[in-house]
């Protein structure tokens, strides 16, 4: 196969590989296997033409007499086979001289040549004198033009002198060369059929045997996505150590992250307490130091927490099969946020619809409806709503809606909060910022964040996450 | 008013220590979580600031012991972490507030002053007691509008019985609640510091239980309320 032929991604096809490399030897060897049968097929059906032919020369022989008076030539009797007597039947015999030229002279010939004679290549002619007593095969054409096929043999007769006398037999040859081409023709059919069901068997085979490495790719993939968190199924021997080492790999990954990601929040963490060392330093004076003091650490804070904000954005989605019943977190929050709001005597109102449960992190959902209620109770004269259900659109999505009766925002209002936090620098805690992780934490789960009009007089929140009804 | 201060980091919890006993409390400081412990368990704190992150045994464990061994004073929590599963965590554990670092010193007493009145049962930062007024958010005291000098001694034992107005307070009791650990506490001081208190504000105001303690009253009111003796 020429390499120019194959394109880039088949050159480096697994598949294609092995096929090409079994078809490399595949191919020339039915080719070979074709045309060695043919080979053989085509001398044994000559051979078989060959012998009646052989065999009129040798009666021809027996029957040749010489007159004693005039020395010519006679025959005792004549082959038997009809088609030596009608005329140009394709079946010829002559007794004769050769001339100089190949052709026969005749000196007693079959009636079916019809007066014409034979006439030899000028090649096999001399072949023939020259070898006094063998039978010569030749092929020439008939009285009629049909191709024939000739054996001839020259003999000396004593009471003739030693001029030899030629015996020739012919018969058209046109049978055998249509047996033998359309045995070619099977042949090659057959073989070429064989070769390429051999070949799209190989490649069958190969893909059949390969599917496992198919399958490992998948899986590799979907632990790239997220879609599992470790390359799973019972693979070959072969393959084994392979999606072994991969999740060790995978495994060894996870931990780098993750000790990555460690760090990051550990690093933030520990600046908090002497920036809050700085911060309160700076608080009590009012000189140019502390001034400076109290500047740039209030811009390390938000770079400390811009940083820990993305460190746990980056762990988002290796939470894969968690699952968090929405009951349970929304009433330990609505509990907590009681607690830090106790002069506010507050109202919370939650009511789930029952067995809910976010397909995520405890902790994401925590971040997402502790802001959320946070930000109501913040807010809020009094009351507040909290409701979830499932949202009836088939994609396994939960809505948790919150209400609140304060004093609302305006439309307009509603991307410029959700916006907030995008730009570290616009960042200021306290005025929407919350609003902002909740809506890029809601989305790195493929959900979103809504606002609206409450019911209640204040600001609605709309929160849709995945989720499903228990045991589903 | 005594505060337990459990903060790992030496320049924070001296920050926080010299703020605190500048608003009028009594401050004990806790390097660890042991200390930290053991302090809270033995001694009568009026509120405790205790950090999350601490050696030896952490934040969150200390305040469960405590709930668990029927310590109701206040805590606020102080922490680095500020992720909502840490502070629905540290309230579920028993804390009454939760204060994120870095912070303002202001925002820390004022919550810390909050956390307390609460826990006395009041509703504002100032106190009147007929025409004395305790304001705790300056640490100073009036009578008739007029502000009185008072040490910082003075204005703790003050303080602790106003929040407690009309109720017996013991002599331990007091000294407990306005000494920090490493005071010399002979009970004597605090009769020194009642007869001092007593000249700045008025003799009637402070009765002597006998046998019992001291009262804060107002002596406008015939009889204040029913006594509550405890």
């Amino acid at each position: 196969m020429d390499a120019s032929h194959v394109s880039p991604v088949q050159g480096r096809s697994l598949v294609w590989r092995l096929v090409r490399v079994a078809a490399m030897w595949a191919v020339p060897a039915f080719a070979f296997t074709a045309f060695a049968l043919i080979w053989f097929y085509r001398s044994s059906t000559y051979r078989m033409f060959d012998d009646p032919l052989v065999s009129t020369i040798q009666s021809l022989v027996s029957y040749v007499e010489i007159d004693p008076d005039d020395g010519r030539i006679m025959l005792s009797d004549e082959p038997i086979d009809p088609n030596y007597q009608r005329a140009l039947s394709g079946r010829y015999w002559v007794i004769g001289e050769l001339d100089g030229e190949g052709r026969l002279i005749p000196v007693v010939g079959s009636p079916s040549l019809y007066g014409a004679t034979l006439v030899l290549p000028l090649e096999d002619a001399t072949k023939i004198t020259g070898n006094l007593g063998e039978v010569v095969t030749s092929v020439s054409e008939g009285p009629d033009r049909e191709p024939l096929r000739l054996a001839a043999q020259a003999v000396i007769f004593p009471d003739l002198g030693d001029r030899p006398v030629v015996i020739a037999a012919a018969a058209d040859r046109r049978p055998a060369v249509k047996a033998v081409r359309q045995f070619s023709l099977i042949a090659l059919g057959l073989m070429s059929v064989l070769a390429l069901g051999l070949v799209s068997a190989i490649f069958m085979q190969v893909r059949l045997g390969l599917r496992p490495l198919f399958d490992l790719r998948r899986r590799v993939a979907d632990v790239r996505e997220g879609k599992a968190r470790a390359v799973e199924g019972d693979y070959p021997m072969e393959i084994k150590p392979l999606a072994d080492e991969l999740n060790t790999l995978i495994g060894h990954n996870k931990d780098v992250v993750e000790y990555a990601r460690t760090h990051v929040a550990n690093l933030a963490h520990a600046l908090k307490t002497p920036l809050a060392v700085l911060v309160n330093e700076a608080d009590d004076k009012s000189t140019p130091l502390a001034e400076i003091v109290a500047r740039q650490s209030g811009i390390m804070s938000k770079q400390v927490d811009h940083h820990l904000r993305r460190a746990r954005a980056a762990t988002r989605g290796q939470s894969i099969g968690a699952r968090t019943p929405l009951n349970e977190t929304v009433s330990s929050l609505a509990r907590t946020l009681q607690k830090i709001y106790r002069d506010k005597d507050l109202d919370i109102q939650v009511s789930l619809d029952d067995g809910l449960v976010f397909r995520g992190e405890k902790r994401d959902l925590e971040e997402m409806v502790g802001n959320l209620l946070d930000n109501a109770c913040k807010w809020t004269g009094s009351k507040i709503a909290v409701s979830a259900q499932m949202l009836d659109n088939g994609l396994g999505n939960i809505t948790i809606t919150i209400d609140d009766d304060g004093p609302g925002l305006a439309r307009d209002q509603y991307d410029v909060v959700m916006q907030r936090g995008a730009r570290l620098d616009e960042a200021t805690p306290g005025s929407g910022f919350g609003l902002s992780i909740v809506s890029d934490l809601a989305k790195a789960y493929k959900g979103g964040l809504a606002l609206d009009k409450s019911p209640l007089g204040g600001l609605r929140t709309i929160l849709t996450i995945p989720g499903s009804e228990a045991d589903a | 008013m005594r505060i337990l201060i459990v903060e790992d980091d030496p320049d924070l919890a001296r920050q926080l220590a010299s703020a605190l006993k500048d608003t009028g409390y009594a401050v004990d400081v806790a390097n660890d979580g042991e200390e930290g412990h053991f302090l809270g368990d033995t001694e009568p704190y009026d509120a405790v600031v205790l950090d999350l992150g601490l050696p030896v045994i952490d934040g969150i464990s200390i305040l469960q012991k405590w709930r668990a061994d029927g310590k109701t004073f206040p805590v606020i929590i102080l922490t680095a972490r500020d992720q909502w599963s840490e502070k629905v965590s540290g309230f579920d554990a028993g804390a009454d507030d939760y204060l994120t670092k870095p912070f303002h010193t202001e925002e820390l007493l004022a919550r810390l002053r909050a956390l307390v009145r609460r826990a006395a049962g009041h509703t504002t930062d100032t106190m009147d007691i007929g025409d004395l007024m305790v304001d705790n958010r300056s640490a100073r005291a009036f009578v008739d509008g007029m502000p009185i000098k008072l040490t910082s001694h003075e204005f703790r034992l003050l303080s602790y019985m106003a929040m407690h107005v009309g109720k017996v307070i013991s002599r331990t009791e007091l000294v407990e609640h306005i000494y920090d650990q490493d005071f010399d506490r002979d009970s004597n001081t605090i009769e020194v510091f009642i007869g001092r208190l007593r000249r700045k504000i008025g003799v009637e105001r402070i009765e002597t239980v006998r046998g019992l303690g001291y009262r804060l009253v107002d002596p406008s009111q015939e009889k204040p309320s029913k006594d509550d003796k405890t």
